[in-house]
């Protein structure tokens, strides 16, 4: 309780404690959907790119960046203003028909995203000598446990401290002792010598920072929060903290890999390759915490997706869903999200399955589904009966549709070379 | 639970003739007397204000014309899953659609839209709505919230309930609900004030610990229009049971000022005071000045005490008597209070300094013999804390006495307020 609030005595002096003390109560969703981005899918990607292109690509994740947080700031807006999931205002808008459809194929991509973190899992702890047989039940037992017997705060404290072990990449990027002058003359004066391989790479880069669940998982979060009106330019400040965090972490595995796989012209096509052709080049500590990295990823996203796409099938569809509900009050919700735990990591445990077809096809699923959704963020954030005031002012709104049309051109692009068209 | 039979056992002698749902009917084309095809069906207008109303009229999306147009039930001829067909000359009846306070639209405010259940105090999700043609009318009778509706309206109902059957003789239930159980929401940000189902079993009459969860569970729009419908009582009694701190002051928030002071007078100055002190201050002294005396000195006097004191948890609301009267006096006196006492387990006794001298409690007051002074019959032996005294000394004394209720006494013995168990539950479930 407060000493007395009829004392009219200064407040002014703790007004910029109390500003940050504010902003840590809203923050969370943004930083936290951000990180996730970086599984095991986004670190492969990272790895590759600069692996294959040194620090030459470096400076487009400038430009991804700034399209993250616009992408980002219409869903926490949303979610502030109208107080509903995506999925929510996608069926009160669009009728029954066209959520089942879309919700089927977020799940099927959801599915595969989440057979990718169990890949990720095993691939990233057979590094440190551990058979799959083993960590990917273990892990999956960890995950369902952690949301059916924890409470949403608790969970989201757990997950808040997952994105501090993304330091270990920073770590590693130090260790790897890059060429700090090249990379600031990169970032600088960046090349933009565009052979349809670096293109490729980057429409990569693009696809695997901007995925299809994220958009529904931080609305969710934001609502679930709580946040006033009054309070939403902190959850804004959340989302580009957020994004701004995430692109310094792909930034630093860039490099990583930049200082040593490229110069030694070694190819990698997954994160546990980067992470095995890094011992010999940058030292054995510099590995671990590379593999490391990729287990802490791994595990937070392969939490976070079931739990989203069970929350937001649930929301759209009607059911009863939350963490803090129980089994017999939400049976939906926790059949399909232990589902897609126990068949994610089931796949994983199929002796000899190749585990690289299996995330090149969720990255093509993740390709098909982002220009849908996106189309459906704008045609819900310009609904003025919605967003009363809050739809986008003019210019801004210039800026989003161009990203979002820049988005939709590079996924199709995407996709297209993901199936050799 | 409202199922389809006692509802269709209330009609049956209104003369049933057809049940019908409003997804068979939706976006079917609107056909001319002569044969000619005039637009789809759009939606269907009820006004509220019966238990099963009727549709006043319907919204038609024409050909080649932008907008919806209203054209009046009475002018349908015939209703099946094909079509809808109108009378001679119902065309010259088209007007610009209008939907006043007490109409809902069917399919803009309430399919796929979530309400409010009041017979089960839930929320939930419309999948369709259940019609039925009485005579020549149209009347919204069921709410369909099952797994049914939405196969219904998918078109994979018919093919599902054949392989159902045909694999273990079984069907998927119906789940519906009669209107009279419904409570339409809002469904965006242009319209104001709920529209109340006015013969819907009123929605204060849902239990208030139902209604914080339901409150809860809202959006933004909805919680603040849900929490504007309820009666001072019932609203002061939801506050108190929503958990979440920052929900509270949103919803007092919400209010306009004098609804917000009224409602904190309502609510037990113990709670009043923890919600007063998580406002910002500005709004918390505007609401103060707005309240009235008696209430307002209660709750500054709370707002003194530091958290995780005595003096924090306590309540001003007791029942307190002198040592003088006799038990036919404090009966009286007990009758004579009007608000609700947060906790009636003990009476005290108070000297004519009013000291705290003894405790007794309702039930010897009832059984003994009326014409006895309080001092007689008191227990002189008492559990006291301090308003300075610490929250986890609190705590022992309840665990180890059992008490229901502890008194807080200053430091010349004046009762200055109790704790009641159901506040120390309250502390520990936080922690």
């Amino acid at each position: 309780m407060a000493d007395n609030i009829l004392n009219a005595e200064p407040v002014r002096k703790r007004t910029r404690w109390k500003g940050l003390l504010l902003f840590l109560a809203v923050a969370g969703p943004g930083i936290i959907t951000s990180n996730v981005d970086n599984d095991a899918g986004g670190i492969a990607t990272y790895s590759m790119a600069g692996a294959h292109f040194g620090t030459n690509l470096l400076w487009s994740l400038i430009p991804i960046m700034v399209a993250l947080i616009i992408i980002q700031e219409m869903s926490a807006r949303m979610g502030v203003v109208t107080g509903k999931g995506l999925s929510d205002l996608i069926r009160e808008r669009f009728g029954v028909k066209i959520t089942v459809s879309l919700l089927f194929a977020l799940v099927l991509t959801n599915f595969g995203n989440v057979i990718a973190e169990f890949a990720g899992v095993a691939s990233s702890l057979e590094i440190f000598h551990v058979p799959k047989y083993l960590s990917v039940p273990f892990a999956a037992a960890v995950v369902w446990l952690l949301v059916v017997k924890g409470n949403y705060r608790s969970v989201e404290k757990i997950f808040l401290w997952a994105c501090v072990f993304y330091v270990t990449y920073i770590v590693a990027g130090f260790l790897a002792k890059p060429d700090w002058p090249a990379i600031g003359h990169t970032l600088i004066a960046p090349s933009f010598k565009l052979s349809s391989e670096s293109l490729g790479m980057i429409i990569g880069l693009v696809g695997t920072t901007i995925a299809p669940w994220m958009q529904f998982y931080l609305q969710a979060s934001v609502v679930e929060k709580n946040i006033a009106l009054k309070d939403y330019r902190l959850s804004r400040l959340d989302v580009i903290v957020g994004s701004f965090v995430v692109t310094i972490v792909a930034g630093f595995i860039v490099l990583t890999c930049a200082a040593t796989l490229f110069k030694a012209g070694i190819r990698v096509e997954t994160a546990a390759d980067a992470a095995l052709a890094l011992a010999p080049l940058a030292g054995k500590y510099c590995a671990a915490l590379f593999a490391f990295g990729l287990l802490n990823a791994s595990l937070f996203a392969a939490s976070i997706l079931p739990l989203s796409t069970a929350f937001v099938v649930c929301e759209g569809m009607g059911w009863e869903a939350g963490v803090n509900k129980k089994f017999s009050e939400a049976p939906q919700f926790y059949g399909l999200y232990s589902v897609l735990i126990f068949f994610g990591a089931a796949v994983i445990l199929i002796p000899g399955i190749p585990l690289f077809p299996v995330m090149y096809i969720s990255q093509v699923l993740n390709g098909l589904l982002l220009p849908v959704i996106l189309i459906f963020m704008l045609l819900l954030i310009n609904n003025k009966r919605l967003m009363g005031s809050y739809t986008g002012k003019r210019g801004y709104n210039i800026v989003s549709w161009t990203t979002v049309g820049v988005l939709v051109v590079l996924s199709v692009v995407y996709l297209g070379s993901l199936l050799g068209i | 639970m409202a199922t389809t039979e006692n509802s269709i056992a209330e009609i049956l002698d209104a003369n049933v003739n057809l049940f019908l749902f409003f997804s068979d009917i939706l976006g079917r084309p609107v056909i001319a007397a002569d044969g000619s095809p005039i637009g789809r069906l759009a939606d269907l207008k009820v006004k509220l204000g019966e238990p099963f109303p009727r549709v006043s009229s319907l919204a038609v999306r024409k050909r080649r014309r932008k907008g919806l147009w209203e054209l009046d039930w009475r002018q349908v001829q015939d209703l099946n899953s094909r079509a809808v067909g109108l009378k001679p000359d119902a065309e010259l009846g088209f007007r610009p659609l209008e939907v006043k306070n007490d109409e809902i639209l069917l399919r803009d405010e309430l399919l796929d839209k979530q309400v409010v259940d009041t017979f089960g105090a839930k929320i939930e999700r419309v999948n369709d709505v259940h019609l039925l043609i009485v005579k020549q009318d149209l009347r919204l009778v069921h709410i369909d919230f099952g797994i049914r509706g939405i196969l219904r309206r998918l078109g994979w109902l018919r093919a599902l309930d054949a392989a159902t059957n045909w694999l273990f003789a079984y069907q998927i239930g119906e789940k519906m609900i009669s209107w009279k159980y419904i409570q339409p929401l809002l469904s965006d940000l242009v319209r104001g004030s709920l529209k109340l189902n006015v013969t819907s079993r009123k929605i204060h009459e849902i239990h208030p610990s139902d209604l914080a969860d339901i409150i809860e569970e809202l959006d933004t729009l909805n919680r603040s229009s849900v929490f504007r419908a309820l009666d001072l009582q019932t609203a002061a009694q939801t506050l108190e049971e929503v958990e979440d701190p920052k929900l509270q002051v949103a919803l007092i928030e919400s209010a306009p000022v004098d609804r917000a002071s009224d409602i904190l007078e309502e609510m037990a100055p113990d709670e009043a005071t923890d919600l007063l002190a998580d406002l910002p201050e500005e709004k918390a002294r505007h609401l103060m000045r707005t309240m009235e005396k008696p209430s307002r000195e209660v709750i500054e006097e709370l707002l003194q005490f530091k958290e995780g004191t005595a003096g924090s948890l306590m309540t001003t609301d007791f029942f307190a008597v002198g040592m003088d009267q006799t038990i036919g006096e404090a009966i009286e006196e007990f009758r004579k209070t009007t608000y609700p006492l947060e906790s009636v387990a003990y009476v005290y006794v108070t000297d004519k300094d009013g000291r705290l001298v003894g405790v007794s409690t309702l039930r010897h007051l009832v059984i003994c013999e009326r014409d006895i002074p309080l001092r007689k019959l008191m227990n002189p032996r008492l559990v006291s804390v301090t308003p300075e005294d610490d929250a986890d000394t609190v705590k022992d004394l309840f665990k180890k006495y059992k008490f229901l209720a502890v008194p807080v006494v200053d430091e010349e013995r004046r009762l200055a307020g109790i704790i009641t168990l159901k506040d120390i539950m309250q502390e520990r479930f936080e922690e």
